[in-house]
């Protein structure tokens, strides 16, 4: 019986590649289970036990009007949605925003947030809602203070009564903190919902997993090749898993820490600096889950001399519509991120850190492929 | 009165427990001051970063070597050279094959006066190449030291070229607190770096089988940063702060030694003082 299931596979594999009329690409068994386990999505839509208001339709909703609310910034003149474009993936296509400042990190994505468990470049933040207080607070971004805050809700009453509603908590009573927190919640609420729509990757994979190759007419011969690489001997997958296309932690490529001379970004080292000392990470009175069962990754962090110089390995879902890229948006396009992969920097690395980064020394085709497979994410 | 001489006695106890820190000694025994770094950091400042850390020493090397002389220049009673075979730091897994490499040394050692030769990259069998071979002969001809990036196998062949060498394993080849025992109880003359290394202290305080490796070894451990990037460099206050957390947590005895007596015994015999 075995036998018999081996031998179907094998033809299920050539009748399916015979049927797009590819003879080149035929993937092992084990390519197939590694291109499985980049699915489904989207993932399932859990709440946010550290939140209450998470997938909360009224919270969503109010959420979202914030997103969009000007006032939350010092001079009313910013709003997220400012940096975090919906029209750019939620993103704003610049290598450094300089329309509000300088700011010395890309902005990126908002999709699929989610599924994140750690926020932020340095992974400053455990939570959604506490990476939302974060922009608000900062004195480069929004620059808001408690006092315009509450000031804020003196004056709009509806809106003060409509979080009060929303989240059952009195405001009038509450400390500052509080008032960010709740904010930081609602804009989350909505941020939740920002998923991003299954690409001509995933039907590829669902055609796979189906045996059901007509669906799959998108993904050509060179997304093929491409995959191959990604999944063979590029070892891109190693780091870039799963259905989120990452592995949700932080690495160290070799990009440059400089913001300017002298001036350093310590990434992934002051992250965690940031993440332990914050009233507003899990470990906090200010998560809604008594249980706090979720808190767990954040109590084993540990500060590592790895960590300095690391940064968030990024989901590279609709990859090719969030350039520029790494932390510091120095790779203006996604041929550029593969140029630099091609030539990696060894000198760059540690002997003992991210041992499997090695120059892929791609040939010009190659590169191609590996650029028409990263499209398709 | 009574009361006043209580006073005065725990002033006198703050204040010598306020200079036992500011006067806790380092000794890095991991620093490189290569190419790419003299442009963001130049030797004026990259000393004072040193200095910040209150650093007593450093053993520095370097990619070119030159950068380890530009800093020596700059402060010749913090700086202490150490010669590295490297013209640029992406030499790393092509130098032991490079035989122009041992006139590059054999020239620099005629030239300067080092304690040691290193830090370099090496593993295996690769030590029976030729360029690795007058590396070992080097050391024992100038009495210094080598200091070796390497697995547990290329250090006892170094040790069979030349049974006395003397040997600073470099980040403790990345073992763990038994096997580094074990090399440290069959080879009198190793010692060993805690570079790139957080397992000994993760939580802050000292795990207990390292414990065990620093209390059966007091005289042959010491600290170091490795600046392996420009970016490195200004890792080495935070990093000094962090040695001098976990170092609290032995008998002060045993941590001074670690924290500098054991490096400056190293660089005394290397430097005949």
């Amino acid at each position: 019986m075995k036998i018999l299931l081996g031998a179907a596979t094998g033809l299920w594999a050539l009748c399916g590649l015979a049927g797009t009329g590819v003879t080149a690409e035929i993937f092992s068994e084990q390519e197939r289970a590694i291109i499985q386990s980049f699915g489904p999505w989207p993932l399932s839509l859990n709440a946010d036990p550290s939140n209450n208001m998470s997938d909360n339709n009224a919270a969503i909703k109010l959420g979202k009007a914030l997103f969009f609310d000007k006032r939350l910034s010092k001079n009313n003149d910013l709003s997220c949605a400012d940096c975090h474009d919906p029209n750019n993936s939620f993103a704003d296509g610049q290598a450094l925003n300089s329309d509000h400042g300088d700011a010395i990190r890309n902005t990126p994505s908002l999709f699929n947030l989610r599924w994140s468990n750690w926020f932020g470049w340095g992974g400053e933040a455990d939570s959604l809602w506490s990476q939302s207080i974060r922009p608000m607070l900062s004195p480069e971004e929004m620059a808001l203070t408690g006092e315009k805050l509450r000031n804020l809700l003196d004056e709009d009453r509806l809106l003060a009564s409509q979080i009060q509603q929303v989240s059952g908590v009195s405001i009038a009573a509450e400390t500052d903190e509080v008032l960010f927190v709740l904010i930081g919640k609602l804009l989350a609420a909505y941020q939740e919902t920002l998923v991003s729509e299954p690409t001509a990757f995933d039907r590829f994979r669902l055609a796979q997993e189906t045996a059901d190759l007509s669906s799959s007419t998108g993904f050509s011969n060179s997304a093929k090749r491409g995959l191959k690489i990604f999944i063979g001997d590029g070892r891109c997958f190693l780091c870039h898993f799963g259905p989120m296309l990452s592995n949700g932690e932080f690495g160290d490529i070799g990009i440059s820490q400089f913001i300017s001379k002298g001036k350093i970004d310590r990434g992934r080292y002051a992250g965690i600096k940031i993440l332990k000392s914050s009233p507003f990470n899990r470990l906090g009175k200010y998560s809604d889950n008594p249980e706090k069962v979720e808190k767990t990754r954040t109590e084993h962090v540990t500060l590592q001399h790895k960590n300095w110089g690391e940064f968030k390995i990024p989901s590279l879902r609709n990859v090719s519509k969030t350039g520029p890229y790494m932390h510091n948006g120095s790779l203006a396009t996604l041929a550029d991120v593969v140029d630099f992969y091609s030539n990696l920097n060894e000198e760059r690395l540690h002997t003992q850190g991210e041992a499997i980064l090695k120059p892929l020394s791609l040939s010009d085709t190659e590169k191609e492929d590996l650029l028409s497979f990263l499209r398709t994410l | 009165m009574k009361k006043f001489l209580v006073s005065v006695a725990l002033l006198v106890a703050v204040s010598s427990l306020v200079q036992a820190d500011q006067s806790k000694k380092l000794f890095d025994t991991h620093i490189h001051y290569s190419h790419d770094a003299w442009d963001m950091l130049p030797p004026k400042e990259a000393v004072k970063v040193l200095q910040k850390a209150g650093l007593t020493h450093a053993f520095v090397s370097s990619s070119s070597d030159e950068g380890t002389q530009l800093l020596y220049k700059e402060d010749p009673n913090l700086i202490i050279p150490v010669l590295r075979p490297y013209r640029r730091r992406g030499e790393t897994n092509s130098w032991y094959r490079d035989e122009s490499v041992i006139g590059l040394l054999e020239e620099r050692l005629a030239k300067y006066k080092y304690a040691g030769i290193g830090e370099f990259h090496i593993f295996g069998n690769d030590t029976d190449l030729p360029v690795m071979r007058r590396v070992v002969e080097l050391g024992k001809e100038y009495g210094i030291f080598l200091h070796a990036h390497a697995d547990a196998e290329a250090v006892e062949n170094i040790f069979k070229q030349d049974p006395q060498a003397k040997v600073l394993w470099a980040h403790s080849g990345f073992e763990g607190p038994g096997k580094i025992g074990e090399m440290l109880a069959k080879h009198p003359t190793l010692t060993a770096d805690l570079a790139f290394r957080n397992e000994h202290a993760n939580t802050g305080t000292v795990e207990k089988d390292w414990r065990k490796l620093f209390m059966n070894y007091p005289d042959r451990i010491m600290i170091g940063t490795d600046t392996y990037t420009p970016e490195r460099w200004y890792y080495v206050v935070d990093h000094a702060d962090w040695t001098r957390g976990w170092l609290e947590d032995l008998p002060a005895d045993i941590a001074e030694k670690i924290a500098y007596k054991n490096a400056r015994k190293l660089a005394d015999w290397a430097l005949k003082k």
